[in-house]
């Protein structure tokens, strides 16, 4: 039935529909003037003619009509009409329309802006091929629960070799670039990796090539892959990069390939390079810092993949037990690894939003209803002139059709400035969101939640419409029939229920602004105000230990003098950063007692100094501690409370390598304990040496100034170290302040969310609740009037509104609150030191709900308690 | 024998029109005019009942339709028989030979 040519006719017709009309008319007219003639010609007039051929012809509207439905365009035309009057009827009452539409835009918005995330984050396909086949390979120590680390080179050659679950194992080390610009040298970020990594992710080159054979031979390696995004900024997207050389290191380094947009692993580096293992690092089995990954065999499983691989670590650690002994394999699908950290912030998020939607339909639906019980007559004559249920039907819901289509433009609108302020707000590690646009499927999915919108709160009129007593309709003069009750309760229900939904998200809003507030209240044990931090690797450009000791001391010694500084000092382990120099090694203890992964930091006297360290025993590291002078070190509370809870951990001696083999150095000091990973996370116990004990390459200058704003002294602190040595990067200067925020922001940006949504939800619940009792409160006009004159002064009229009003309020609350206790479990990891339960938030938004409940009934009980009751009782 | 009126029997009046235009193409009154003068005035159509017809033999893709020039020289809509349409002739013949066959069967039994 559905031809093209018919189609195309349909199409033109809809558009164009006076056309139809000019050719069933001419063709009409034809015939009848042919009928006509013939008559003529058989001897009748003109005029007797032309009545025979008209009667004989029969009613043209009946037949013109029955040719436009054989034509299939009935339904068009009928679809025109209603669109129509759709539009008539908006226009004759502009406000509610238009509050409608907005409602409606900021509901589709919003709920587009959070699914474009998800998308954007969790939903879109990953540029690598299959990657649900493709899995992260980690080692971890047994003894710990949940620990993942890096592979060390050994550990992986050993596992690539014997597997035999894998089609192929690559590896990806670590590495950095300098590169030299007018502008000084600049860093860029590194991964050297093994033959098989690009052909396991699949990804095709955006231009070039990527690595081959050929290039994993010493001497035939130089040459490197860029990523996108290092393309776009650094060299413009000049596309004849490729094939061209870049001075890396000081090495000629020939661009042979560059990456499409999206592909970032291991970890955002900037370039890959390929990695050929040396002798040393074949032997080097505790250097633990290679990432793995691996595509199965086609019918290999990932438990099957876990057991061999885990065979494998058995044999290891009985070869290699001074190394291997405790390690395990754990093995990650590549979409969970990358992802599964973001899904469950962004489901909350998208929950949330979708109790916004819904309390807006709510409040759709509501104003459709009071339409529609103002609209009683008109149904009423429509259905008695023979408009069936069906075509009311279709009348309404092309209303709502209507209305939300138009919410959604709107809405659509709102949604891209929405993910524009989410792109800038999020976190930078949520993965992909940099990518973040209003494409294709999320605009598929703003149409099917504008079609599910429409029906959802188009239902509720059609219902009520259509089940209309004709007669009673048209008969009645009241409003106040018994339909008014059905639609009362149907109101109600509705607000109701958009109360609770309300308090749930305000319950969420207010625990995680009480645990943001815990953790901002959390005592960091360090100083983040006015000071700033420079990064370098120095130990290309200072490669013996002197050289080392003696650059540090002048690095600090001028930053020192830089004026508005307070203190300068140099640490290898920077807080609330995830950066080089982070060591942590095998501690024991007199020589008994031992205790993994503790954190080793090499640093300069005037480092506790700098950050606010306080010192709770002993003694800080002097002059007289250098290369030569027995080994000491300096303990953090946590560290000292473990090994020696009641005495004195100073004149202790404990053993671990840090920089070479493990020696024994004597404590002399104990600090306070920083919340060096993050202020959500507890202090980890922590060795200090002396940089000139441990002069290690990793080096942070930190920079302390007595004016307050650190971000000033960055210039000053560059100038410095470049004219300190031109030649080395100085990659991040940054002040500790901006990464405390960093710290902070997926906690600050989720609670922006969720706050922004219940605020949203919180003024459309007023707005319904407003709407709901103004309804009610007209409808009870005449029983007003009654009880006034009856006695009812002004002050018990109020009351009564006002009553009803809490009431529906507290129905709204006592739900809201049992689903609050259900929801909120789901926020448990995203709260710090806050119970999901607890008590103060519940407590609070309780107060908020019913205060914004009392202040909306205010309006229509005002206006209730100075009706005039004569007036009132005459009305009905 | 007082005319019998077609405009009931919607599937015959199909099978006629298609039968008018087996032979060349005409215009919907020249379709009618035939109508009556091959039937001798048996069957009258309501004129105007033709016109959905036709539109409803149009859509199905049975017929086809073009503007055109009458012998006076008049703007008419001319309608052809497609190779779909003659198919469909061929079905509904047989199927009326069948039916007219069954039903005076019937009638001479009982």
């Amino acid at each position: 039935m559905l031809s093209l040519p018919g189609t195309l006719r349909k199409l033109r017709f809809f558009i164009q529909p006076r056309a139809l009309e000019r050719d069933l008319d001419d063709e009409i007219r034809f015939h009848l003037d042919m009928e006509q003639e013939a008559h003529v010609r058989a001897g009748k007039d003109v005029a007797e003619a032309r009545r025979l051929a008209l009667r004989s012809f029969g009613g043209q509207e009946r037949y013109k009509d029955e040719s436009r439905e054989a034509l299939g365009l009935r339904f068009l035309d009928d679809l025109r009409r209603d669109v129509r009057f759709a539009a008539r009827t908006f226009a004759r009452r502009p406000g509610a329309t238009l509050i409608t539409v907005l409602t409606l835009a900021l509901g589709i918005g919003a709920t587009t802006a959070i699914y474009g995330a998800v998308y954007g984050v969790l939903l879109a396909p990953l540029p690598y091929s299959d990657a649900e086949r493709i899995i992260t390979v980690w080692q971890h120590d047994k003894r710990t629960a949940g620990s993942r680390e890096d592979l060390s080179a050994p550990n992986f050659l050993d596992l690539e070799a014997r597997n035999q679950t894998f089609a192929s194992l690559a590896a990806a080390e670590p590495f950095s670039f300098d590169y030299e610009t007018p502008d000084g040298a600049v860093r860029f970020r590194n991964a050297r990796v093994t033959e098989k990594f690009f052909s396991i992710l699949g990804t095709r080159p955006l231009l070039g090539r990527t690595f081959q054979r050929g290039d994993y031979v010493t001497g035939r390696d130089r040459v490197v892959v860029l990523s996108h995004r290092l393309w776009m900024n650094r060299f413009r997207s000049d596309s004849s990069i490729v094939g061209r050389t870049l001075i890396l290191d000081s090495v000629p380094q020939v661009v042979v390939g560059i990456m499409p947009r999206g592909f970032e692993l291991p970890n955002r580096e900037d370039l890959w390079s390929p990695k050929v293992f040396t002798d040393d690092e074949r032997q080097e089995r505790a250097a633990a810092y290679y990432a793995v990954l691996g595509r199965l065999r086609p019918n290999a499983t990932i438990e099957a993949a876990s057991r061999d691989l885990n065979g494998v670590a058995s044999q290891l650690a009985r070869e290699y037990p001074r190394t291997n002994a405790h390690l395990g394999v754990s093995l990650v699908p590549l979409p969970t690894q990358l992802l599964g950290g973001a899904r469950r912030a962004l489901l909350v998020l998208m929950g949330a939003v979708a109790c916004v939607l819904l309390i807006a339909c709510a409040n759709v639906a509501n104003l459709q209803l009071a339409a529609a019980v103002r609209r009683q007559r008109e149904f009423a004559i429509r259905s008695a002139i023979g408009a069936g249920r069906r075509r009311l039907t279709r009348q309404l819901l092309t209303e709502s059709l209507l209305l939300a289509l138009l919410g959604a433009v709107a809405g659509i609108i709102l949604a891209q400035f929405g993910m524009a302020a989410i792109r800038a707000a999020a976190p930078s590690d949520l993965p992909r969101i940099d990518q973040l646009s209003l494409g294709g499927p999320v605009l598929l999915f703003a149409l099917g939640l504008t079609v599910v919108t429409a029906l959802l709160f188009g239902l509720a009129p059609v219902l009520r419409a259509t089940r209309l007593n004709l007669q009673q309709n048209l008969a009645a003069d009241s409003q106040a029939s018994t339909s008014g009750i059905h639609k009362r309760r149907a109101g109600s229900a509705l607000v109701v229920a958009e109360i609770a939904l309300a308090l749930v998200l305000l319950v969420g809003a207010g625990l995680l602004g009480e645990s943001f507030a815990s953790l901002l209240k959390v005592d960091r044990g360090f100083r983040a105000e006015g000071v700033a931090a420079a990064t370098l690797q120095a130990w290309s450009y200072y490669p013996t230990r002197a050289a080392r000791i003696q650059f540090v001391k002048e690095a600090t010694a001028r930053l020192a003098a830089l004026p508005g500084v307070q203190n300068a000092a140099m640490t290898s382990s920077l807080p609330l950063s995830d950066r080089i120099g982070q060591e942590s090694s095998n501690l024991t203890v007199e020589g008994t007692a031992s205790e993994r992964d503790v954190r080793v930091a090499a640093c300069t006297p005037s480092y506790f100094s700098t950050l606010h360290i306080p010192f709770r025993r002993g003694r800080n590291f002097g002059p007289q501690d250098d290369s030569a002078s027995p080994p000491v070190a300096i303990v953090n509370e946590a560290l000292a409370r473990r090994y020696w809870p009641a005495g004195n951990a100073i004149g202790r001696r404990i053993t671990f390598a840090f920089l070479g083999r493990p020696i024994t150095r004597e404590i002399v000091g104990v600090v306070g304990n920083m919340r060096h990973d993050g202020l959500h996370a507890d202090p980890p116990p922590t060795v200090f040496i002396p940089h000139s004990q441990g002069p290690t390459g990793a080096v942070h200058l930190v920079v302390s100034t007595n004016t307050g704003d650190a971000r000033q002294m960055i210039p000053s602190i560059k100038r410095e170290l470049s004219a300190m040595n031109r030649a080395m990067p100085v990659s991040d200067v940054v002040t500790l302040e901006s990464l405390l925020d960093s710290s902070l922001r997926e906690r600050r940006f989720n609670l922006f969310l969720l706050g922004a949504f219940a605020i949203a939800a919180l003024v459309l619940a007023a707005v319904g609740i407003y709407g709901i009792m103004s309804s009610v409160t007209s409808e009870r006009t005449h029983e007003i009037g009654i009880r006034m004159a009856l006695g009812a002064d002004a002050a018990a009229v109020l009351t009564m509104v006002l009553r009803q009003g809490l009431l529906m309020a507290a129905a709204g609350v006592a739900i809201g609150l049992v689903g609050a206790t259900l929801v909120t479990r789901l926020l448990k990891d995203m709260l710090f030191q806050v119970s999901s339960l607890d008590p103060f938030a519940f407590l609070v938004s309780v107060a908020v709900l019913f205060s914004v409940a009392v202040l909306a009934c205010l309006g229509p009980a005002n206006r209730a308690a100075r009706l005039d009751p004569a007036r009132a009782i005459r009305q009905d | 024998m007082p005319p019998v009126a077609l405009d009931r029997l919607q599937g015959t009046l199909d099978m006629l029109v298609l039968r008018t235009l087996v032979r060349e193409q005409m215009h919907g009154w020249g379709i009618a005019q035939r109508i009556q003068l091959l039937s001798r005035d048996v069957l009258q159509v309501n004129q105007g009942s033709l016109y959905p017809a036709l539109h409803r033999l149009e859509e199905r893709g049975w017929i086809a339709a073009e503007w055109g020039t009458s012998d006076n020289n008049r703007r008419a809509k001319f309608y052809r028989l497609t190779a779909k349409g003659h198919r469909q002739l061929e079905r509904e013949q047989s199927s009326w030979a069948d039916f007219a066959r069954a039903v005076s069967a019937i009638l001479q039994t009982a």
